[in-house]
């Protein structure tokens, strides 16, 4: 079973999680795999993303914390070179969070959004906003 | 670099011996001097000149050993004068490229910035916990102070999470040179003190190879020598001239683009050169494989299906026989039918019919123009791996035996070595001149004509060298016992092996110099050439500047004593009707 071998910082980090999550985040492991992580961010107040619930998938790979945390395709420096192992899941999130009050439109996943955010910032937070309330307010 | 001037006052002697000369002199003083002794010795000086030039005068060959104890002494000198321990002062120098004066420089213009940059703390941002047992960052365990460690900074992390940590960094590649506390926010740099103590026996090693690889490859004065397998590397007095080294594996290549050395061509030409070649090798391959050119505007064709009448596409319309190339009007019954060509079996029969000569001939368009210079350039290629090998197998077999048979001490045998080494140089300079050549503007007449004249007289005199090396000598390694002869063999030799040398070394210098000769009317006469070149050798160094052309040697071609050939503008004595460099009339 994948959970027998579960370092103790694994464990504490998920008991901290659960104990006393970050505001607007929730992370908790799936039964079958401590190591995979089912994570809900709520969008920051005054971004355009507010009322809105991101969800993510995050695992924890063998070399983890040696290795950052898998997190689909999220450009974000920590997970990537600039990794260390004194980080945490929760660091991890409470970043992915703050990239939703600032978006960073020069290393985008969608070149077309960053190229309308960058050419009519005003019309893409509308986009943004009206994309927020139709996919990620769970109704 | 003061022996850079030495060297070149020692080549001025030889320089005086004159190198546009069309009968490249073996009548010269030295050769016809029959004293053996006496060139003997004067070979061996020129041996130690020509390795003096090639090695020690602006770069030095470094093995591994060589490698260790200049890094190690480079650290021990900051370490020293910065009062730094060792492992910072290694941090500091891969810093900043291993570059003592720029640590000095940056160190004593502001430590403390130096200090942030780097990663060199002089106090611990925290006091490294006095508890008897702490958690561990990384992996959140309890353990023993004494079981945690940390660097400068003094955030502790457990031994076996550093272990992880340099591990994961080592096995990344050379970044762990610049390694940082764990500890996101804090930059203090992790040095080889805590590889040594923290990492695993393995990852340790790794490291170890990094930092000394990094002495090359970080170094802005240092390269690796690029010959597949070889171990050193080649550091470079840089603004030192001349590019070409040689390396202890007997590779020789351009310390600036590591491509093989390459004088008289500069770098750019070369990269033109080798790009030109390899985008079209594979179309030059086809169309030689599978194409003609037409007998008439030379377009190549490609023969794809029916009979051996090829009409050419308008506006040629040329009618030939693809087999022989010759006109469709001379074929038909009596050239044995429209579908063979007599002409082309029975020459080929008799193997007359020399297909590349002919498409050599041929050589018009560009296309064909390229083929003509590549041809020649990948010639000369595999004439110098054939002089290399003969060589080699001078070295290690022939000089023995004929040692034995003309019971003559190899050292007395010294000038065959020279003579092969020469052969292969002069190989590698023709060569290039056929990109030199490539390159040179179709316009340029005068210079084109010119150029073309110094290649062909360096074709002759290499092969001349060549032939003595190779045909002559094979009569005294047949011998059964000492040859008389044997003595005016190393004469003629030696002699030639120098003549030679002089002819390309001002070849190569003339070609540096973009033929300035040409633009200064005459500046090439016989009693003036090899003065202002070699004048101009001692002043401004290889490749730079056009200065013999300046000077007064050059400027009394003006006097009514001489003529300049309109031709080749060579400066003939007055006396002269025919142009002695050209042969053309006055």
């Amino acid at each position: 079973m994948a959970n027998s071998n579960l370092p103790r910082r694994i464990i504490k980090e998920t008991q901290r999680l659960l104990s006393e999550p970050a505001p607007g985040i929730s992370a908790s492991p799936s039964e079958e795999n401590m190591r995979y992580f089912n994570v809900m961010v709520l969008g920051p107040s005054q971004s355009p993303y507010e009322g809105g619930v991101f969800k993510l998938e995050l695992f924890l790979p063998e070399e983890y914390p040696m290795a950052p945390p898998k997190l689909g395709r999220i450009c974000l420096d920590i997970l990537k070179d600039k990794w260390s192992p004194a980080l945490q899941i929760r660091t991890v999130l409470l970043s992915i969070q703050a990239l939703l009050s600032a978006p960073n439109p020069d290393d985008p996943l969608s070149e077309n959004v960053a190229k309308h955010w960058k050419s009519n910032e005003v019309e893409a937070v509308e986009t943004a906003k009206e994309w927020t309330r139709l996919y990620a307010t769970g109704a | 670099m003061d022996s850079e001037d030495d060297m070149h006052d020692a080549n001025d002697v030889e320089s005086l011996e004159d190198f546009y000369s069309g009968d490249t002199a073996i009548d010269s003083d030295d050769a016809a001097d029959g004293d053996y002794e006496f060139i003997d010795n004067d070979s061996e000086d020129e041996y130690d000149d020509f390795t003096s030039h090639r090695n020690q005068q602006n770069y030095t060959i470094l093995s591994e050993a060589d490698i260790r104890q200049w890094q190690e002494n480079d650290i021990l000198k900051i370490s020293t004068v910065l009062s730094i321990s060792k492992v910072e002062a290694g941090i500091l120098l891969r810093h900043y490229n291993w570059s003592v004066s720029k640590v000095h420089d940056e160190w004593f213009a502001d430590e403390e910035k130096v200090r942030n940059t780097v990663g060199l703390l002089e106090r611990p941002v925290i006091e490294f916990p006095n508890a008897r047992e702490m958690t561990c960052g990384i992996c959140f365990e309890d353990f023993p102070s004494a079981m945690m460690s940390a660097v400068a900074c003094g955030h502790p992390f457990c031994n076996s999470c550093w272990a992880g940590y340099l591990g994961t960094s080592i096995n990344d590649g050379p970044g762990c040179l610049t390694l940082r506390c764990p500890d996101p926010s804090c930059a203090a740099a992790v040095g080889q003190d805590m590889i040594n103590t923290l990492a695993r026996e393995e990852d340790r090693e790794k490291y170890a190879r990094y930092f000394l690889r990094s002495y090359i490859e970080d170094n802005r004065k240092a390269k690796w020598c690029p010959a597949p397998g070889c171990d050193y590397a080649v550091d470079f007095v840089v603004g030192s001239g001349n590019y070409d080294v040689t390396c202890r594996c007997s590779h020789g290549f351009c310390w600036s683009c590591t491509e093989e050395a390459h004088r008289p061509v500069d770098c750019g030409t070369v990269c033109k050169w080798i790009m030109k070649n390899s985008a079209e090798s594979e179309n030059m391959n086809w169309i030689l494989a599978n194409s003609k050119p037409c007998p008439k505007c030379k377009r190549p064709i490609e023969k794809n299906q029916g009979c051996m009448h090829i009409t050419c596409t308008p506006p040629c319309k040329f009618e030939f026989c693809w087999l022989c190339l010759g006109a469709w009007s001379d074929h038909g019954e009596r050239t044995g039918g429209f579908y063979a060509c007599n002409r082309y079996e029975t020459a080929k029969q008799e193997g007359v019919y020399d297909e590349s000569e002919k498409r050599r001939e041929m050589a018009k368009n560009s296309l064909e123009r390229y083929t003509h210079y590549y041809e020649r350039w990948a010639s000369n290629q595999s004439s110098r791996q054939k002089a290399l090998q003969d060589l080699q197998l001078m070295q290690s077999v022939h000089l023995e035996k004929l040692s034995d048979i003309q019971c003559q001490p190899e050292s007395q045998l010294k000038f065959i070595i020279e003579a092969w080494s020469q052969i292969v140089e002069c190989r590698r300079v023709l060569k290039w001149t056929y990109a030199y050549g490539y390159y040179l503007p179709e316009h340029e007449h005068a210079k084109r004509r010119f150029f073309e004249y110094m290649q062909g007289e360096a074709e002759a005199g290499l092969e001349r060298l060549h032939q003595c090396a190779e045909k002559e000598l094979q009569v005294y390694l047949n011998a059964e016992g000492p040859s008389k002869e044997f003595n005016e063999f190393r004469t003629k030799l030696a002699g030639l092996t120098s003549v030679t040398r002089n002819y390309f070394e001002n070849l190569v210098r003339a070609l540096e110099n973009g033929l300035a000769d040409v633009d200064s009317h005459g500046a090439c006469s016989r009693t003036t050439s090899s003065k202002s070149l070699g004048g101009s050798r001692s002043k401004s160094g290889r490749g730079r500047g056009t200065s013999s052309k300046s000077g007064s040697s050059s400027r009394n071609i003006d006097d009514s004593s001489h003529w300049s050939c309109e031709h080749c503008t060579f400066a003939n004595v007055r006396s002269a009707t025919i142009c002695q460099m050209c042969h053309n009339r006055r």
